[in-house]
């Protein structure tokens, strides 16, 4: 059964680019558009990932992975961080709160392939 | 996938236009309320959201356009800059900036030129408010994020080099946290095993505690793993970099390859010498395990201070911990070794400006002329201390002339190599197949020179392409390799520098050239000329015959404008070629430009001053020998040398000494002899061009000033030469212009 990757950012072109090339890899999709709407595709179904930005609107990627920490059901949920090249602190925050992988910004799909692949295998 | 990508495209193109809508609402509200945060935070993620999605589709110019702007922000966002209201202006110059390239991309356009210079602009403005901000602080953390940002690339970028064969050895012990923390080791097992084949996994179970204390959340295991695989330590290691944080890693390399190590080393550049880093570079060992030994050597090294042992090597410490194997630190070392060695011998360099060199070279000239008046004056009260006190000042004024002249001597190597693009895209141009072959490039000469013979040069390789090198059908059908082959070539030869550019082509057609000078009435029907004649002709004004003008040359600009360039060096120019396999054209130039070493030589009561580099000897002229009244040729030793008395050549009024000497000069293989009435010696000269009055004498060089204040002329030897050998007639006025002047 194909593994099911959520991916969060507030831009629409960069999820839809990184939905392709997953689906192409052979993952399945969700898509969430900043925290806040990501927390409700968390409904009970299996994900394998999370990827998600940092600096989104209405719920900052750090306060996501804090509340997804929280949930019984996802707190195992490995989480890629999106960070920048100047969000060294970020990247620090976002460890601590729990997403241990990153992938600087801005990447090329290959690249997010790449990074995918040493946590979750299609 | 990439037919999809349309789509997204046409995404970013509205998902941009929108955000770029709103950080202009946002920008115009923060011009009454720049304190809000939100409103700041709001104009960040605009720049921030473009910039991540424009990156994904390799749209370059954004990126880095729009990356100064998100860095202006940031600091803004960090409180490390205070919102100016110049700003406003500026975001929104942004802004539309963004808009216009935004646009462009809608229109599927590249950006023109006008909006690349809007961007470079408006990059230039924004980093000016960057230097401006930078504190310390906000300094290191933008390295360190630099450094940051590199992990993740090459550990996603790399992959492609394969180094290595043979067994990788893995031993992983993880963290107790890595499950909670959503790694599993399993998915590490598995990516490995997409990088190569996991030969044997041994499961270490020694921390499993009895069930009855076992927290199933937590990771007791740890793995030993031996794995085969053609990835570089870099890509092997990128499988740990999520979790290396939580857990211990260690990866020992294969030993297999040692050999391809061996060699990686050896190819490695000079300029890394710590040992550590070259085993990096060369893929054996990764940055993280050099830190970590690194930080073993250093704690071993506490120790033994306290034990009074030697501290540890960082190569011992690396073999000991297995990380490397010990020959290949051997072969690192005698790298080093070698690195260092080289370095010693490695010239420091200093950028001196130019004009203080000249400045120098003046002084130096002005110090040459005082130094001989010392000397004469000397010699003049024969005060013997005084007359060797000036010898070993003339010596040591010889010696500051020759360090102040090498000064400005370059290679002409950088020259020549900058005709490796012109016959490169010349001969694409022509649609012929040349290869460049340079030979002499570490000859050196002064750097004035170097300059002014970069056109000429220029000039006759473009003659060469074009008319020398035949078209490959044409090499072919003439039984000649398809590849046209052009030489440049460099060397010493007396004192001169001679530059040649050689090449296999068709060679001069004697009699075309030879009916084209009679067409233009350079040459009179039926005149004889020799083969050194026929080719000078090529050097006329206006002559030209190529068959057909081209676009790089054929235009009968060129050859004389060559000459003439040449000619203003102090140097001469001549060609050889040999109809059906090449032609080769010869420039000769004086080393420098400034100082000669001279030999003087008087006539009547002028003095004169040959270069002593041409000067082959100087013999008495017996009386016996004399040549006959209007006869040009003496017999030296048998042999004939064609020669020309001062007196006649320069019209010297009054009668000639009863001893005269003659001196033998040579320039390009040819003889000639000078007769004079004395000869004065050696003489370090000063040369002081003429003026443009006097451009027109053939035979005269230039003038120097003497140690008694006096003036004495440059023979010009090459001009000599050739008009005594050539015996065309001299300038009858020349004595009274020079007189006039």
């Amino acid at each position: 059964m194909a593994k099911t990757i959520l991916i969060v950012d507030d831009s629409a072109s960069l999820r839809q680019v990184v939905a392709i090339a997953l689906r192409g890899a052979g993952y399945e999709v969700l898509e969430g558009c900043d925290g806040r709407d990501a927390l409700g595709k968390l409904d009970g179904r299996k994900v394998h990932l999370i990827i998600s930005d940092v600096n989104m609107p209405n719920m900052d990627g750090i306060s996501f992975v804090k509340a997804v920490k929280q949930l019984p059901a996802y707190r195992f949920t490995p989480v890629i961080m999106l960070t920048t090249e100047a969000g060294e602190d970020k990247k620090r925050e976002g460890q601590a709160a729990g997403a241990k992988a990153w992938v600087v910004k801005p990447f090329q799909p290959q690249q997010m392939l790449g990074a995918v692949a040493k946590l979750v295998l299609p | 996938m990439t037919d999809h990508f349309e789509d997204p495209l046409q995404t970013f193109i509205a998902e941009s236009r929108e955000l770029l809508q709103q950080m202009e609402d946002a920008l115009l509200e923060v011009e009454g309320n720049a304190d809000d945060p939100e409103t700041i935070n709001a104009i960040f993620r605009a720049a921030h959201t473009i910039k991540g999605s424009a990156g994904l589709f390799s749209l370059d110019h954004i990126v880095a356009f729009t990356h100064v702007a998100e860095s202006v922000l940031d600091r803004i966002r960090a409180h490390q800059l205070a919102f100016e209201p110049a700003f406003g202006a500026l975001f929104l110059e942004v802004c539309d900036q963004l808009g216009a390239l935004i646009d462009g991309l809608a229109a599927g356009e590249a950006p023109d030129d006008a909006i690349s210079a809007r961007s470079t602009a408006l990059t230039a403005r924004l980093q000016a408010v960057l230097d401006r901000g930078a504190t310390p602080g906000a300094q290191s953390a933008g390295t360190d994020a630099a450094v940051a940002g590199n992990p993740a690339e090459h550990l996603m970028a790399a992959g492609a080099d394969t180094v290595a064969s043979g067994l990788w050895h893995v031993s992983m012990r993880p963290g107790a946290d890595l499950l909670r923390n959503g790694m599993d080791p399993l998915s590490i097992l598995n990516y490995l095993g997409t990088l190569g084949e996991i030969v044997s996994l041994e499961t270490v179970i020694g921390g499993v505690p009895p069930l009855s204390a076992l927290d199933p959340e937590t990771c007791y295991l740890g793995f030993d793993l031996s794995f085969a695989s053609q990835a570089d330590a870099a890509t092997v290691n990128g499988a740990f970099d999520f979790v290396r944080e939580d857990s211990l890693v260690r990866i020992i390399p294969p030993y297999g390859p040692l050999d391809d190590y061996r060699a990686l080393v050896r190819d490695l550049p000079d300029d890394k010498l710590l040992l550590g880093e070259m085993l990096v570079r060369c893929g054996s060992l990764t940055a993280d395990e050099l830190a970590l030994a690194l930080r073993t050597q250093e704690a071993r090294a506490e120790a033994c201070q306290i034990t009074g042992e030697l501290p540890p090597l960082i190569g011992e410490v690396l073999v000991e911990q297995q990380l490397v194997d010990a020959p290949l630190v051997d072969a690192a070392l005698d790298h080093q070794q070698e690195a260092r060695k080289a370095r010693a011998g490695e010239p420091t360099l200093i950028r001196v400006d130019a004009a203080k060199l000249d400045q120098l070279i003046n002084l130096v000239g002005e110090l040459i002329i005082a130094g001989a008046g010392a000397q004469l004056v000397a010699r003049r009260v024969k005060v013997p201390a005084l007359v060797e006190a000036t010898g070993v000042l003339s010596r040591l004024v010889e010696d500051v002339r020759d360090s102040a002249l090498n000064l400005r001597m370059v290679q002409i190597g950088a020259t020549f190599s900058r005709f490796r693009r012109v016959v490169r895209d010349v001969a694409a141009e022509l649609g012929k197949d040349i290869q460049l072959d340079i030979r002499g490039g570490e000859t050196e000469l002064d750097k004035t020179v170097v300059e002014k013979i970069g056109d000429p040069l220029t000039h006759i390789v473009r003659n060469a392409l074009d008319h020398g090198i035949e078209p490959a059908d044409v090499r072919a059908a003439r039984g000649k390799p398809r590849q046209g082959r052009l030489s440049l070539n460099a060397y010493h030869e007396s004192g001169s520098i001679v530059i040649e550019v050689s090449d296999d082509g068709g060679g001069l057609r004697k009699e075309r050239i030879l009916q084209k000078a009679v067409e233009r009435g350079l040459v009179g029907e039926g005149q004889v000329l020799s083969d050194k004649e026929i080719f000078g002709l090529v050097f006329e004004p206006g002559f030209s015959t190529a068959a057909q003008v081209s676009n790089l040359s054929g235009r009968g600009v060129g050859m004389d404008v060559v000459k003439r360039n040449i000619l203003a060096l102090r140097g001469t120019v001549d060609l050889d070629s040999v109809e059906g396999q090449g032609t080769t054209v010869r420039l000769r130039l004086p080393l420098t430009l400034a100082i000669i070493e001279g030999f003087l030589i008087g006539a009547g009561s002028a003095s004169y001053v040959v270069p002593l580099e041409q000067v082959l000897e100087c013999i008495e002229l017996p009386e016996k020998d004399k040549p006959e009244q209007g006869a040009s040729y003496l017999n030296l030793r048998g042999e004939v040398l064609p020669f020309v008395r001062l007196r006649d050549l320069f019209d010297i009024p009054g009668e000639a000494p009863r001893r005269e000497n003659v001196v033998v000069v040579q320039y390009a293989g040819e003889r000639a002899g000078l007769v004079v009435d004395q000869l004065f010696g050696e003489f370090q000269t000063v040369i002081k061009p003429l003026g443009k009055v006097f451009s027109h004498i053939r035979c005269i060089g230039g003038s120097t000033i003497l140690g008694s204040g006096e003036v004495a002329l440059i023979l010009d030897v090459p001009g000599l030469v050739r008009q005594v050998t050539e015996r065309q007639p001299v300038s009858r006025h020349l004595s009274s212009t020079l007189s006039a002047a």
